[in-house]
């Protein structure tokens, strides 16, 4: 940073769970539904409903303090926060405070090799509340209480991230994690991941300067942004000798500026108090120890396996793992041996992703070919087809779900390996090429691959490379 | 023919239709001037439950409180009918559910009359803080005799219908002493269950921590008719307890087979007037044909147990008040802004001691306040909690006055904290969660009705029961 | 006198009080607060707070849904209600 200023952030991720339903009532945990229709009485805090707590968030939550590395606390409460705003029926909203479920986790992170841990103070449960609509109507503002009570799990590091780099690392590491766990479905512009950031810059040896906090960032692009534009105001601001006002702010991304939300007298005094609706948990050691096996390998296990048994290149192990989906097609393509992993990758990250991004699709939508694109990869890996012509296959077969063998035959695209008939093909296409010959002898490599050209191109593209250019050495060579 | 019992036998001997039976009440209830319905269902809204009522009696195959007309105090959300917690707030609001409780009554065949007056969510000891205007008692002080008295509160409505005689019974909630109390001042029965018996769901909530239902009779063996009704497991309600229930019926007007034990708590007689004393000594009197020994017990936390109270019950009802906001149900006052509905709506729409006690919770909770206040009265609860039950591990029933005094004049008692004194006998039983019954034991000078209140150990209702009819027998007291 | 900042403790309450009342209401709640005041006397070193009278495990219930209530049910008491929303003045964050 410039002037020898350093800048401290710390992060609040509010990760909404993958239930079946609500975290203290039994509605439908879904997104996009019409306005209050995944609504129940408890949800609108009608007089008299009481939450009952679902174990499913309890086992997520558990889940994340496996694979954050956490301190699992057997023993957590839920309190209620009281404040008021028209997307919290009940008047609070009922999380952990004193008593969270994960204490003391840690992630690492990477930035240009080298590695980071970031350290995660806590993390607890509680309720997300609704939607207000402000901006389709000059005098009013609606509510829709759809997201009341979907369970969130609040995921709070330290403050040990100093560039924007490293945040978006983290969160990119994490929402990968809770992707790969099952936790959180990672759709950040369905809202499945806010982060609140906490922003204050120093100079080097001071103590940590007072802090803004940015609250429900969404998206990189807009997170980085407002990273830069804030730690730039504040280091303006105590440039010119002001102080910086502890404010909430919210990030207003058609102006790229943050701006304080309207700020409330006493606003921060929630009171907190174990919700007397509701029982401390209690966890037993079989409880938690039960959840253990069913969080499968992390990102970063299969990176390893990855790198050190495939022998993949790190930053092809690196693309295959940032999706569960992807990491889980691939092993699906070499899960019968028959492949080498890397041929598999190769492809993989090559035209089959150009494939998708180029149609929009997911990977998923192709998960149906993943029988005939084995069957591909087979060939190539056999010899029975040259990898030009493989490339034409695959397009036929994402495309159009044709079967390889079949195309293969059809169209008589085998491989042409056999050294007499490729020395045919050599003898003429080194006829009346005495001018390139005689480049080739005085040391021009890229006539080599002019006449491999020639040769491929002859057989239409089906002669086997490797052999097309042993007999081409072997011939100019005489 | 006044008691559940008598009553069924006369509807299964076709000694009276439940009809006549439901008109009876009705118009009895219609004629009252006590104001202690906040709403009396119109008889066409009752009409097809009372031909079904009817017809399983003609098959006799009756439930357990077929055609009993009954009061709900006005803190029960019922499906379809206005639930108002007798304030503005909540004035037009229909819930468009039952509560468990109320549920389980309609699951056995009782009529709902209407709607008892309380106290404005269940706040007061003297059902004078309702919107809809003070419930007053049927009993008269014999000296002052134009005077309208108090029937006590929150549970009010309730005591003074079925002291009327306008209703069979009635279903009420005790938080601090809400059934009992009342109960005491207008000489009926009243019965705050074991914290966890008896579903909250669909109560409307002042101290999730404190409040129970709990029925509201004329004698000892209806409260155990409806007990038996109203206590139930409710996996919607996460702090009801999951344990097998009684029959409650089973021991009344039965003798104990083995000695009993009553103590008498001396610290809670330390200040009463000598006629509170003297009904204590009379129940011991009364109770000398049958097996029981009384021996002095003191507690020693008595003297903190309103503080801790007013603590803690104020404190989570701020927080259980919150959602009245004008938003979704309810009064809405005008504003140009969130805030200023917000505003609005509750200021308006809640009364004076409601907003007291809203302030009183904000404080407790508030930061730098919540640990000299809301976590020391949780502390202190603990300390209560285990003293009843050192107490109790020498005795099988704790014998008290219920209320320091009489029932007294409308507009006499204006002081907030001489009000909180009312529940003085009946707050600690309610920290510590214990079920506890209070019965008439006589009249006072004024010729006004004075209560005792007994007290038993967790989930012991059928034995508390038994003890009280024994009891009930002993004073033979006429209301 | 005391140090109740009715101001405050009206605010967090969303409840307005005109300066008579504000004055009336904090006279009462600082006799009440002296009055309670009386837990000062009592000691409560290393006892732990009381949060459940019902010292039991807690309830739970399995991640399923449950038919939810109907739309019509959760605005039907609504005081202003629009298009399946409930609708409330502009608010300007």
């Amino acid at each position: 940073m410039d002037n020898n200023w350093e800048l401290v952030i710390g992060l609040e991720v509010h990760a909404q769970l993958k239930t079946e339903s609500k975290l203290f009532s039994s509605s439908p945990n879904q997104f996009g539904s019409d306005p209050n229709s995944n609504v129940n009485f408890i949800d609108a805090g009608m007089p008299g409903m009481l939450p009952v707590m679902n174990f499913g968030c309890i086992e997520k939550a558990i889940k994340t303090g496996f694979a954050l590395n956490f301190q699992i606390n057997p023993y957590s409460v839920f309190e209620r926060k009281n404040y008021f705003y028209a997307d919290l029926p009940q008047g609070y909203q009922i999380s952990q405070f004193e008593f969270p479920i994960l204490s003391e986790g840690h992630i690492e992170i990477e930035n240009d090799n080298v590695l980071k841990k970031i350290r995660i103070e806590r993390a607890h449960l509680e309720q997300d509340a609704g939607k207000s609509i402000h901006d389709i109507d000059p005098k009013y503002s609606f509510i829709d209480l759809n997201r009341v009570g979907t369970p969130l799990l609040e995921i709070v590091s330290y403050p040990d991230f100093n560039s924007a780099d490293e945040v978006i690392n983290y969160i990119t590491s994490l929402r990968q994690i809770l992707m790969y766990i099952d936790v959180c479905d990672g759709n950040m512009q369905e809202g499945s991941l806010r982060v609140d950031v906490n922003l204050s810059v120093k100079k080097p040896n001071e103590e940590l300067g007072t802090r803004c906090e940015i609250k429900n960032m969404n998206s990189f692009k807009f997170i980085r942004q407002a990273i830069d534009y804030e730690s730039k105001r504040q280091i303006e601001v105590l440039e010119s000798g002001g102080k910086i006002e502890q404010n909430t702010l919210l990030f207003d991304t058609s102006t790229g500026e943050t701006r304080p939300m309207r700020s409330k007298e006493f606003a921060h005094d929630y009171r907190y108090f174990p919700d007397p609706d509701l029982l401390p948990v209690h966890l037993t050691e079989d409880q938690i120890e039960k959840v253990r096996p069913t969080i499968g390998e992390l990102p970063q296990q299969k990176l390893n396996k990855y790198i050190n048994d495939f022998n993949l290149e790190k930053d092809v192990a690196k693309i295959i793992i940032s999706e569960k989906s992807y990491a889980y097609f691939f092993e699906n393509l070499i899960s019968s041996k028959s492949i080498k992993p890397k041929l598999a990758a190769s492809w993989l990250v090559g035209d089959i992703f150009s494939f998708i991004k180029e149609k929009n699709l997911q990977i998923q939508d192709i998960d149906d070919r993943s029988n005939k694109i084995i069957q591909l990869l087979e060939m190539i890996e056999s010899g029975t087809i040259s990898s030009k012509v493989a490339k034409d296959i695959l397009v036929e077969v994402l495309q159009n779900n044709k079967e390889p063998a079949q195309l293969v035959k059809e169209l008589g695209l085998e491989q042409v390996s056999d050294n007499n008939e490729l020395e045919k093909i050599v003898d003429d296409a080194l006829k009346d090429e005495e001018d390139n010959i005689m480049k080739f002898k005085s040391g021009s490599d890229r006539v080599l691959g002019y006449f491999v050209g020639k040769c491929l191109k002859a057989t239409k593209g089906k002669g086997n490379p490797k052999v097309i250019n042993e007999l081409l050495l072997k011939k100019l060579n005489k | 023919m006044t008691t559940i019992k008598e009553i069924k036998d006369q509807l299964s001997n076709k000694k009276i239709s439940v009809q006549e039976l439901y008109d009876d009440y009705y118009n009895k209830a219609k004629k009252s001037e006590l104001n202690s319905f906040n709403q009396l269902l119109e008889p066409e809204y009752n009409k097809q439950n009372i031909i079904n009522s009817q017809s399983r009696y003609d098959e006799e195959k009756d439930l357990p409180l077929d055609g009993i007309p009954l009061g709900i105090k006005d803190l029960f959300c019922t499906k379809g009918i206005a639930t108002t917690a007798s304030s503005k707030i909540l004035e037009k609001f229909i819930p468009e559910y039952e509560s468990r409780v109320t549920q389980n009554l309609l699951n056995d065949g009782s009529i709902f009359l209407g709607k008892n007056n309380c106290d404005e969510f269940a706040m007061g000891s003297s059902n004078e803080t309702s919107f809809y205007g003070p419930v007053i008692n049927p009993w008269k002080n014999k000296n002052q005799i134009n005077d309208h008295l108090v029937p006590g509160g929150s549970s009010g409505g309730s005591a003074s219908a079925v002291a009327e005689k306008i209703c069979v019974a009635s279903i009420g909630t005790d938080t601090g002493g809400s059934i009992r109390q009342p109960a005491s001042l207008c000489g009926v029965v009243g019965l705050k269950p074991t914290f966890g018996s008896c579903s909250r769901w669909g109560v409307v909530a002042f101290a999730s921590s404190l409040d129970q239902a709990g029925p509201i009779t004329n004698t000892v063996e209806d409260a155990a008719y409806l007990l038996n009704s109203v206590s139930s497991y409710d996996p919607n309600d996460s702090t009801s307890s999951n344990h097998k229930r009684d029959n409650f019926l089973e021991g009344i007007g039965k003798n104990f087979d083995r000695p009993i034990t009553i103590g008498i708590p001396s610290d809670y007689l330390k200040d009463v007037s000598s006629e509170i004393i003297e009904q204590i000594e009379n129940t011991k009197k009364h109770l000398t044909n049958l097996n029981i020994n009384f021996i002095d017990v003191e507690f020693t936390t008595t003297d903190f147990a309103l503080s801790t109270y007013y603590i803690i019950a104020p404190a989570e009802a701020s927080s259980n008040l919150a959602r009245y906001d004008g938003i979704r149900y309810g009064y809405r006052g005008k504003g140009d802004s969130l805030e200023e509905i917000y505003v609005n709506s509750r200021s308006e729409g809640f009364g004076e001691e409601v907003i007291r006690r809203i302030l009183i919770g904000t404080y407790v909770l508030s930061a730098g306040y919540y640990d000299a206040y809301y976590r020391k009265a949780q502390r202190v609860r603990r300390l209560i909690k285990d003293d009843f039950q050192r107490i109790l591990k020498d005795v099988d029933f704790i014998l008290t006055p219920t209320t320091p005094n009489e029932a007294f004049k409308i507009g006499e008692k204006l002081d907030p904290i001489a009000m909180y004194m009312n529940d003085i006998f009946t707050v600690p039983t309610s920290l510590a969660g214990l079920p506890a019954i209070s019965l008439p034991s006589g009249l006072s000078k004024n010729n006004l009705p004075l209560g005792i209140q007994l007290i038993g150990n967790y989930f012991q209702e059928k034995n508390l029961l038994q003890m009280a009819s024994l009891l009930e027998k002993e004073f033979g007291f006429n209301g | 006198m005391s140090d109740i900042n009715i101001k405050k403790v009206s605010y967090l309450a969303k409840l307005a009080l005109n300066d008579d009342k504000a004055a009336l209401y904090e006279k009462s709640l600082s006799e009440i607060i002296e009055w309670v005041d009386n837990l000062k006397k009592i000691d409560t070193e290393g006892v732990k707070p009381l949060h459940n009278i019902t010292e039991k495990n807690q309830n739970i219930r399995n991640d399923e849904v449950v038919k939810n209530n109907s739309t019509e049910e959760i605005l039907s008491n609504a005081p202003e209600k629009a298009q399946n929303f409930f609708r409330v003045p502009k608010v300007v964050e």
